[in-house]
């Protein structure tokens, strides 16, 4: 999953960055209006958390211009916790709304709920045969066993799986599981796939050659 | 009781005492009047009857024409059977004759009427054998009489007329030493007023009545106004600040009353407003270093971190609470300000010293931002608090130079214009927006929403304003987009 923030004030924008990285999220950063607008019209990104007061262009004014073009699902972050701030959010095309300051899970269940959403998942746990992927707790289960994933599997496996039967090409990929600072012609993609093969099964994940990969 | 501190309620009683007055007093009048022309009317019929009877007195009795003619001087039979033949036994007794044509005033129309003759000797000549017989509480016409001084000489001594049980009375003297008394009944009279009475009080209940349903109109809608102020101030008292009296009547007393509360709730709304939006910015403002320092403090104890992580950490909580520390101070300076509790020391001391230290102070800054700092200050004392003020100077530098260009300049200057301090700072960096102007000196402001560079709350020139003005001074701003910002303080020089 890839996540933009965008947010002035740097060291709430390192910090949430760094706790994101850490749950095993590609995140790109923006610290102003308008390189946030760049970045989210320019990457599919599967989430962005947007900053309402930002110097340059503020937080309404990229939801605006950006909901002409995309639908990625945007959590705003605001200091204003006054009730029309909200309705103005959600109404602009916000999809959801958390005040500062907020505490760190819930800005995480709420990341989670609004990716799901996009997804068109109600719950948090995702069943592909006797494989069981829980998105809240980011764990995979095989009958009921946990399976020891590594945080850039685990991605790999959450973004098939939330996009089951269709097939995800590698461009796809790249763009959702790593972020602006990693090269995306390394082959790491390759080996991400193949040792997921060898913890879950070879025929857990399809190859379709020259098109991507596949959860059917 | 409640109902007597209802304004409504004492008004009218009040009003209904007044029409209680007013009606009784005309009521009294009117009864008086009927009274005393009932009673004049019976006066002249008894002083006529005195006429007659002294015309009967002294006169020979007349004979008819043919001798067998009834004589006349008999009253109708049966009104008054003693009259009879006078009385002639005595010498020196006059002789008493009623003429018939006279008699008509003693006639059946008045079957009351009495008259009473006696000499000077108090002997009787002649009385109506109704006459009403008194002793004892009776009283004796003759002394009424002789208590009467003589008007003139040789006229008739005439007494009042007075009242007496259901009777009317009066008596005169002849010169000639008779005393006539006459009087009648007046129970048809007194029958008479006390329908009258009655009437005059039925009438007077009855306009009381109108009057006192009219005054409780008149009352309520008087009132109502009244009322219509108080159910708005009862609203606004329960926090629907935007509430309004409907003025309907500008120019009324209530009207202008409505109008004067109108503008204290709208002044109220407004520093209430104020009041909500300082606070909403003032949490605002204390919002992101506190999110910073959860976020940071949550991230670093997710799991085990390096030395130099949490140190990172630590700094970054710093950072954050010395941004609170910061902001919480310019509040509660501004909150001293507002409540003119903040103490300002006064003391002499020289301004372009302080003005000159200010500079030296932000040169460090300057240079960073390649930005050229040209003082021109002249020697000038004043009174005032020099921290406070310094610390004025400094914001209006670190702002001059921030929102300066490039290799831009600010220049400090100080002069004294007929006595008053006046200090300009002017930058040449990219100027404020004509429409940003106004809110400058507002707390929170910040031309640009960027609020990067910790402690920049928009509270600099509020606290600035606050100052200066605690000083008696004034502080003004005029910019020019893309050619510079002038800040000018003028100061009273004091004592």
């Amino acid at each position: 999953m890839r996540i933009l923030i965008v947010e002035d004030e740097p060291d709430l924008l390192r910090s949430i960055a760094q706790a994101l990285r850490e749950e095993g999220y590609a995140v790109d950063t923006a610290p102003d209006g308008e390189d946030g607008l760049y970045k989210a019209e320019n990457y599919d990104y599967d989430a962005i958390i947007l900053d309402v007061m930002l110097p340059k262009m503020d937080g309404w004014e990229i939801l605006k211009r950006l909901r002409k073009i995309k639908k990625t699902p945007v959590l705003m972050l605001t200091a204003r916790d006054q009730s029309r701030d909200r309705v103005k959010g959600l109404d602009t095309g916000a999809d959801d709304y958390v005040v500062k300051p907020f505490d760190l899970p819930e800005l995480f269940a709420r990341l989670r709920a609004l990716i799901r959403r996009s997804a068109n998942k109600t719950t948090n746990v995702i069943g592909i045969g006797d494989m069981k992927i829980d998105t809240a707790a980011r764990h995979v289960f095989f009958k009921d066993n946990i399976v020891e994933l590594t945080a850039r599997e685990y991605a790999l496996v959450e973004f098939l799986a939330l996009h089951r039967g269709e097939v995800v090409t590698r461009t796809q990929l790249y763009e959702h599981l790593f972020d602006e600072n990693e090269s995306s012609l390394s082959n790491l993609l390759d080996v991400h796939v193949s040792n997921v093969r060898k913890k879950l099964g070879a025929q857990f994940i399809t190859t379709r050659r020259g098109h991507g990969y596949c959860i059917e | 009781m409640i109902i007597f501190k209802s304004i409504k309620w004492r008004l009218q009683i009040w009003y209904g005492l007044i029409l209680v007055v007013v009606l009784a007093g005309f009521g009294f009048t009117a009864y008086q009047m009927d009274r005393n022309r009932q009673f004049r009317q019976i006066d002249d019929q008894l002083h006529r009857r005195i006429g007659v009877l002294a015309n009967a007195l002294h006169r020979p009795p007349p004979r008819g024409p043919d001798g067998n003619g009834q004589p006349f001087d008999l009253p109708p039979p049966g009104q008054f059977p003693g009259d009879g033949p006078p009385l002639q036994g005595d010498r020196s007794l006059p002789e008493f004759h009623l003429l018939s044509e006279d008699a008509h005033f003693f006639d059946a129309s008045d079957p009351h009427g009495f008259y009473y003759i006696i000499n000077s000797y108090d002997k009787e000549i002649a009385r109506s054998t109704n006459q009403p017989f008194r002793t004892g509480a009776g009283v004796n016409p003759l002394m009424l009489i002789n208590k009467i001084p003589p008007q003139m000489p040789n006229s008739p001594k005439q007494a009042q007329v007075f009242s007496f049980d259901n009777y009317r009375e009066t008596g005169e003297m002849l010169p000639s030493g008779e005393m006539i008394w006459v009087g009648c009944s007046i129970v048809p009279e007194l029958k008479e007023l006390n329908r009258t009475a009655l009437n005059l009080v039925a009438v007077g209940g009855l306009i009381l009545m109108v009057g006192l349903a009219g005054g409780r109109w008149l009352v309520s809608r008087a009132i109502k106004p009244i009322e219509c102020i108080s159910a708005a101030a009862v609203k606004i008292s329960a926090g629907n600040l935007s509430q309004r009296i409907n003025v309907t009547e500008s120019e009324s007393e209530l009207g202008r009353l409505a109008a004067v509360l109108n503008s204290t709730f709208a002044r109220l709304e407004a520093a209430f407003a104020q009041q909500q939006q300082f606070t909403s910015d003032a949490a605002h403002e204390l919002r992101t270093p506190v999110s910073v320092m959860l976020t940071q403090t949550q991230t670093a104890l997710n799991r085990e971190r390096s030395a130099s992580e949490y140190r990172e950490t630590v700094e970054v909580c710093q950072r954050a609470a010395q941004r609170m520390r910061k902001l919480i101070e310019s509040l509660l300076a501004l909150v001293r300000f507002d409540a003119g509790r903040e103490v300002l020391k006064r003391l002499r001391f020289d301004f372009s010293k302080t003005a000159g230290a200010c500079a030296e102070l932000v040169k460090p800054l300057a240079e960073e931002r390649n930005v050229k700092i040209i003082c021109e200050l002249s020697p000038l004392e004043i009174t005032g608090d020099s921290e406070r003020l310094a610390q004025v100077i400094t914001n209006l530098l670190v702002n001059a130079i921030q929102y300066n260009k490039p290799d831009g300049e600010v220049r400090v200057n100080l002069e004294s214009q007929n006595g008053v301090a006046v200090l300009t700072v002017a930058d040449t960096g990219q100027g404020i927006a004509a429409e940003d102007l106004p809110h400058v000196f507002g707390r929170f402001f910040r031309a640009d929403q960027s609020r990067t560079g910790a402690g920049n709350a928009g509270l600099g020139l509020a606290i600035s304003k606050a100052v200066v003005e605690a000083h008696g001074g004034t502080i003004e701003v005029a910019s020019k987009e893309n050619v510079g910002t002038t800040f000018t303080v003028h100061l009273p020089t004091g004592v």
